[in-house]
C-alpha cells in the first residue's frame, strides 16, 4: 500500500514540475502582453498631448496671421509710409501662408517641413517687429486709438505664440525622453515612423530683442 | 519567524523609499516651476504698496464677486520678478495658482511689480473672449499707469479692478456656465475594456490566492500613483482649481 502510494507521488512529480513551469510561462507572457501594451499605450497619451500643443501653436500663429493684412492697411493709410517695411511684412506673410497650405498633415513628425514652418513663421515676426519699431517714427499714426489696440492685439499674440512654442517644446521633450528610455525604444523601434522622435522649437534668435533700425535714412 | 519578520521590514523600508521619492519628486517639481507660493487671499500686497483699508476692502468685494458671479480675479503686489520677463512670471504663476474654476478657466490675475515698475493682466482661457489684448493693455496703460505715476496706487489699483469687474461682469449675479465635471460624467467602458478589466481581475485575483503580499502590495503602489499626486494646497480663503492660459492679456509700464 505505501509503496504504490510512494510510486504514484514520485511518478505525479515531474507532472507537477511541468505544470509550474507551463504556468510560469503563461505568466510571464502575461505579464510582457501586458507591459507592452502599457508602455504603448504611454507613448500615445504623450503624443496626443504633442499635437494638441501643436494645434495651439498652429492656432496662435494664425491669429497672428490674420491680424497683418488689418495691420497693413491701418500703417499704410499714415501718408507716405516707408514701403520696403511694409512690402517685407506682406511677403512674409504670404510666404507663411504658402508654407501652411503646403505642410504635411503631421508636420510634428518631419522635421525639415517643421524646419521650414519655423523658418516662414520667425521671418514674419521681424518683418513684424521691424514694422513696429519703423512705426514710432510716425507720431500721428502711432498715437490713434485704432493702432495701438492693433499693436497690442499683436503684442498678446506675439505672447501667445512664445508660450504655445515654450509649451510645445515641453510636450516634445516628455515624449523624446520616454521614446528613447530603455524598455520603450525597442517597441517604438517596432513602429516606426509611427513614434518617431519631435522636433523642437529653437530659441528665436533676436526675436525678444528689437531690431536695429538705422534712423539716418530718410 | 525571524525569516519572516525581516522580510516584513524589508518590504516596509521598501515602502518608505517610494514614499520619500515621491515626496521628492513633487518637491523638486515644485520648485523648478519657480512661482511663488499659492496665494489665499484675492488680494496680496508684499510690496505694502497699498493702505491697509483698501487691501481689505479690494480683498472682501473680490471674495464676494468670486461667490456671487465664480470668476475669480485676484491683485498680486510685489517689487520684482527678480529678473524674469514679466509675462513668463506670469503664466507660470496662473498654472501654479490654478486660478479660475477647473474645466471653465475663467479667472484673471492682476500683477503688479513695485520696483520693476511693471504691469500685467494675466487672462484665463475662460475669459479671453471677454478681457481681449486691447482692453487690457487700455486698462494697463490708461487707467493703472497715469494714477501710479501720480503716486495714487490705492486708487490706480481700485479703478483698474472697477475696470476689469466690469468687462467680466455678473457681479450680483450667479456665473452662467457652472457645469464643473462634465467632462468626467460620459466615461463608460467599451466591451474590450471590459474584457481587459476582467482579464486584469481574474489575474489579480490568482495573485491574491498565491502571493497575497505581492498583490497587496502591487495595489498599494497603484492606488498611490493614482492618488498621491492630486491635492493642491486650498487655503484658508482662496481655492483654485483652473490654471489654464495661453499669454492672454496685456503688460504695462509706468
Amino acid at each position: 500500500m505505501t509503496t504504490t502510494l510512494e510510486k504514484q507521488s514520485a511518478e505525479l512529480r515531474p507532472m507537477r514540475l511541468g505544470l509550474w513551469v507551463g504556468l510560469g510561462a503563461v505568466g510571464l507572457v502575461l505579464v510582457a502582453l501586458l507591459a507592452s501594451v502599457t508602455t504603448y499605450n504611454g507613448l500615445v497619451t504623450l503624443d496626443q498631448a504633442v499635437k494638441a500643443q501643436w494645434a495651439e501653436v498652429e492656432n496662435v500663429y494664425q491669429r497672428r496671421a490674420d491680424l497683418v493684412p488689418n495691420l497693413v492697411s491701418t500703417v499704410k493709410g499714415a501718408a507716405d509710409f516707408e514701403r520696403d517695411t511694409l512690402t517685407a511684412v506682406t511677403e512674409a506673410r504670404a510666404r507663411v501662408g504658402q508654407v501652411s497650405g503646403a505642410a504635411p498633415k503631421n508636420v510634428t513628425e518631419d522635421p525639415a517641413a517643421f524646419a521650414q514652418f519655423q523658418k516662414a513663421q520667425d521671418a514674419l515676426s521681424s518683418s513684424l517687429s521691424r514694422l513696429m519699431v519703423v512705426v514710432e517714427r510716425y507720431p500721428d499714426l502711432h498715437a490713434t486709438q485704432n493702432f495701438r489696440d492693433l499693436q497690442s492685439q499683436l503684442e498678446g499674440t506675439e505672447n501667445r505664440i512664445t508660450v504655445a512654442r515654450m509649451r510645445f517644446n515641453e510636450s516634445a521633450q516628455a515624449f523624446n525622453a520616454r521614446r528613447s528610455s530603455f524598455p520603450t525604444v525597442v517597441l517604438a523601434g517596432l513602429f516606426g515612423l509611427r513614434f518617431s522622435e519631435k522636433p523642437y522649437f529653437e530659441a528665436d534668435r533676436g526675436a525678444r530683442t528689437a531690431p536695429v533700425v538705422d534712423f539716418r535714412k530718410p | 519567524m525571524a525569516t519572516a519578520r525581516s522580510k516584513t521590514e524589508a518590504s516596509l523600508a521598501f515602502a518608505g523609499l517610494v514614499v520619500l521619492m515621491i515626496a521628492l519628486w513633487t518637491a523638486g517639481s515644485a520648485l523648478a516651476a519657480g512661482a511663488p507660493p499659492s496665494p489665499t487671499r484675492w488680494v496680496t500686497d508684499a510690496a505694502a504698496l497699498l493702505s491697509h483699508e483698501t487691501r481689505a476692502a479690494l480683498d472682501a468685494r473680490l471674495e464676494a464677486y468670486e461667490r456671487t458671479s465664480g470668476h475669480q480675479i485676484l491683485v498680486w503686489i510685489s517689487d520684482s520678478t527678480d529678473g524674469a520677463p514679466v509675462e513668463d512670471f506670469a503664466v507660470r504663476a496662473f498654472k501654479e495658482w490654478k486660478v479660475g474654476r477647473k474645466g471653465l478657466d475663467d479667472g484673471l490675475v492682476l500683477f503688479i511689480f513695485a520696483r520693476d515698475h511693471r504691469s500685467r493682466i494675466e487672462v484665463g482661457y475662460g475669459l479671453e473672449g471677454v478681457v481681449t489684448d486691447a482692453q487690457a493693455t487700455r486698462l494697463l496703460d490708461d487707467v493703472l499707469a497715469p494714477r501710479l505715476r501720480a503716486q495714487d496706487a490705492d486708487g490706480a489699483v481700485i479703478a483698474t479692478v472697477d475696470g476689469l469687474v466690469e468687462l467680466v461682469g455678473g457681479e450680483g449675479a450667479l456665473g452662467p456656465r457652472t457645469r464643473v465635471g462634465a467632462q468626467t460624467a460620459h466615461r463608460t467602458l467599451s466591451v474590450p475594456q471590459m474584457v481587459l478589466f476582467a482579464v486584469l481581475g481574474l489575474a489579480f485575483l490568482l495573485l491574491l490566492a498565491t502571493h497575497p503580499r505581492m498583490a497587496l502590495f502591487l495595489l498599494a503602489n497603484i492606488a498611490s500613483s493614482a492618488f498621491g499626486r492630486t491635492g493642491g494646497s486650498a487655503g484658508a480663503g482662496r481655492s483654485g482649481g483652473g490654471g489654464r492660459s495661453g499669454g492672454g492679456g496685456a503688460s504695462g509700464s509706468w
